[in-house]
């Protein structure tokens, strides 16, 4: 249904997803009137809603900034206009300004039109924070995004892509619905894969208890990544460390965050709990996911409704990595990393990384300790452009597909001038979208995450097995 | 009529514009900060936070890294424009000795008058030409045309009419009014004992659009000139690192 009204929008969810949520969605007639009881809820609970509200000058800076007007040109994608699709409804009903003299302000009504634009175009923002990164007052449309999609989800306006993984996140408290019996067949299977590279085996525990510490995968590693399990499985087992991967938990990302954040998110918050007082865990080390890793470090610590006596330190697996070689504790040979073959490496900044976690430094230890060559990408860092896969655009229908290419441009054209062979990209969503796109921008690159090259250039000789 | 207008609306509008800012912050101090959503790099700390908040106020930092042809309007337009607040205040109060009366042993009366002068004189073309700019600017650049409302025009109307007339009074031979008899005039309002107000058409358009100008901006976008600290606020705090080290490994980090 990729065009409703002129507008491109991805395939909303029906009655059956629905019902996997336990959500009953408004009549249509009634969802702009429940939507602005959403909005008023919203604005008196949110300060970083209000303050993207109301203090937006106009400047037009951050056009030239987001990676969704750069590669479409249109307006509703300029960080401001976005936001606009809301401050017009907020000016309208929350301000005096807006009461008086409506139009001349830019206030307007709310209809279902205005909720079919916020469905287009909530849904074409990746969350990536650029706009807040440069804004001069630090107004951060990421945020209007969130509760632009949260008031949709609400009245039941749901991409049937979030919609459908929601549902599996309640159920299996994964993204891609593994089931136990599949996670361990995966992780059976890539033991084999690497005895037959390395010529020992390396066991992934799953659910063992008593392990000291829970490692939360991604799950589209399971199909899409399997070097990324595989790498750290390595570390791990280079450390020797006594770990475990929880059937219940299995899922790094967290669709919830970027569709419900009051009760899907939360399902997997509580998930992680829950499995660290089951399998007696003393630490959470999170696996390579940007989003992901933005709701575990930022949101945790503030969503869960868990005593603190019952919770454990949460960290990056990419983090400890680096402090293990700052520490010069870990004999990593680059020249012998058999995934990366000396090829010259680009890195990908994820956002989430970048402008929300504070992972960059790290990032390059691990890096330039496992590669024999690494190409910077322009801009890197936090001034990094997001791959256009963010926040879970990742659609399929045709017209959305599309745009996810125009997304990508800018991206595509910075690894392009790198010159790089292997493109480092360690989230989970960056991973799914540049599968795609590195065929669409005809990109000569492999695709690696981080944790696949450390663990490449691991040397066991004469450390455990061999 | 104009005795209203003159003598009795000013209340209103001071009442109105502290009133309204008040009321503004107010509305989002109801609103909470939920989560944690600093951007990184983090402050380390408090201090850090602030003194990053602050350099972004005064210098627009932001502008100047990621619109440096922006930055050339946007923050000389509003140095001049706190200059000249600043001028204000103090010319009218001290008569344009403001600089002597800092600098008694270096400055003369008559030398801070001189310099009075000139500054005002000084910013008050920069602002006019500043907000030239940046209406050219909203006129003619795509995005900025697609982006705008009304109002936003207008903003810089009311404030290039307010500046216009102020830089006719000084820079025209005779038509403004000198310090004294505004001073007279303003200490009349303050101390509720009414002056005459002097007589100049001018002086009277230029007081009355700025009592528009600060009616219009507690419910307007200018409220951005406080809205900045409390976005930052938000988005610029620290945040304290779980520490690194793994348990129960037989390879330990120390
Ligand atoms: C601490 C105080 C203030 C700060 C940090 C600040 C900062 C900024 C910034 C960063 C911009 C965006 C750049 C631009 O478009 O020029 C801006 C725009 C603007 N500011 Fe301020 N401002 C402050 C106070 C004020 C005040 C008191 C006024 C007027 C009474 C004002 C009037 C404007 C106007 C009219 C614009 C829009 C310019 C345009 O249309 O392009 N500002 N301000
Ligand atoms: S940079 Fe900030 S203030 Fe300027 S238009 Fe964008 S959101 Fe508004
Ligand atoms: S978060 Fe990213 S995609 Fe969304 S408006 Fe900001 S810059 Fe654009
Ligand atoms: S998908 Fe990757 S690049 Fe894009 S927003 Fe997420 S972390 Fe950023």
């Amino acid at each position: 249904m990729p065009l409703v009204d002129g507008l491109n929008q991805p395939v909303k969810a029906g009655p059956k997803e629905f019902e996997g949520l336990h959500l009953v969605p408004v009549p249509d007639e009634e969802k702009p009137a429940e939507a602005l009881k959403w909005l008023d809820y919203y604005r008196k609970e949110r300060r970083s809603l209000v303050m993207a509200m109301e203090s937006c000058v106009k400047c037009g800076l951050c056009a030239e900034h987001c990676h969704t007007y750069l590669g479409t040109k249109d307006p509703n994608n300029i960080p401001a206009g976005r936001a606009d699709l809301m401050r017009k409804v907020y000016k309208r009903y929350f301000t005096v300004q807006g009461k008086l003299f409506g139009k001349l302000v830019g206030a307007e009504e709310i209809s279902m039109r205005t909720l079919e634009e916020w469905f287009s175009y909530y849904y074409q923002c990746t969350e990536c924070r650029r706009c807040g990164h440069v804004c001069p007052f630090g107004i951060d449309t990421c945020e209007v995004t969130m509760i632009g999609r949260q008031i949709l989800y609400n009245i039941g306006m749901i991409p049937k892509l979030h919609a459908a993984t929601d549902v599996a996140i309640l159920r299996t408290g994964n993204h891609m619905a593994l089931t136990p019996s599949g996670i361990v067949d995966t992780l059976d299977f890539l033991s084999d894969e690497i005895e037959e590279e390395r010529g020992f085996r390396i066991e992934f525990p799953v659910d063992k208890p008593n392990s000291d510490i829970l490692y939360v995968p991604s799950s589209a590693d399971f199909f899409l990544n399997p070097d990324t399990l595989k790498g750290a499985a390595e570390f791990f087992e280079y450390i020797g460390a006594n770990w475990t991967i929880s059937t219940r938990i299995t899922e790094a990302g967290n669709f919830g965050y970027l569709s419900d954040q009051t009760r899907v998110q939360r399902e997997l918050v509580n998930r992680v709990w829950e499995e660290v007082a089951r399998l007696g865990v003393k630490k959470v080390v999170w696996g390579e996911c940007g989003h992901g890793w933005r709701a575990a470090k930022m949101y945790i610590p503030t969503m869960s409704d868990y005593p603190t006596r019952m919770r454990v330190p949460i960290t990056h697996i990419l983090d400890e990595v680096a402090a293990y070689i700052k520490a010069g504790k870990l004999k990593l040979n680059p020249k012998n990393n058999f995934r990366a073959q000396g090829l010259p490496v680009t890195l990908h900044d994820p956002c989430n990384y970048a402008r929300a976690c504070g992972l960059v430094e790290n990032l390059r230890v691990d890096l330039y300790a496992s590669v024999t060559e690494v190409r910077e990408m322009n801009p890197n860092r936090e001034k990094t452009f997001c791959c256009g896969g963010g926040s879970g655009v990742l659609f399929d229908d045709p017209e959305m597909y599309q745009l996810r290419i125009k997304f990508s441009q800018k991206k595509a054209d910075m690894i392009r001038a790198t010159g790089a062979k292997v493109l480092c990209a360690p989230c989970s969503i960056c991973k799914a979208q540049f599968h795609a796109m590195i065929p669409e921008h005809k990109l000569d690159v492999k695709l690696y995450g981080l944790i696949d090259l450390v663990g490449a250039a691991l040397d066991f000789k004469g450390h455990r097995q061999v | 009529m104009k005795y209203f207008l003159v003598q009795i609306l000013p209340y209103f509008t001071v009442a109105l514009f502290l009133g309204g800012i008040v009321w503004r912050i107010w509305r989002w101090m109801i609103a909470r900060i939920v989560h944690n959503i600093t951007l990184s790099p983090f402050p380390s700390n408090w201090v850090a936070a602030i003194l990053w908040i602050l350099w972004q106020m005064v210098f627009f930092w932001n502008v100047l890294k990621f619109d440096p042809w922006l930055w050339v309007g946007a923050w000389p337009m509003h140095v001049a424009l706190f200059s000249i607040l600043g001028g204000h205040v103090l010319g009218i109060y001290t008569l344009g000795t403001q600089f002597h009366l800092l600098f008694p042993w270096l400055i003369t009366e008559a030398q801070s008058e001189h310099a009075s002068e000139f500054l005002g004189t000084f910013f008050g073309i920069i602002f006019f030409v500043a907000l030239v700019y940046l209406l050219v600017r909203r006129l003619t650049l795509t995005r900025m045309k697609v982006l705008s409302s009304t109002s936003d025009y207008l903003h810089l109307l009311l404030l290039l009419a307010i500046s216009g007339v102020g830089n006719y009074m000084r820079l025209v031979e005779g038509a403004g009014v000198t310090y004294a008899e505004a001073r007279t005039f303003l200490a009349g309002l303050f101390t509720f004992n009414p002056q005459p107000f002097p007589d100049n058409w001018f002086f009277f358009t230029h007081f009355l659009l700025v009592q528009l100008l600060m009616i219009v901006f507690p419910f307007s976008k200018l409220m951005h000139s406080f809205g900045i600290m409390w976005e930052r606020w938000i988005v610029n705090r620290p945040y304290k690192e779980a520490p690194l080290g793994l348990p129960g490994v037989k390879l330990r980090l120390d």
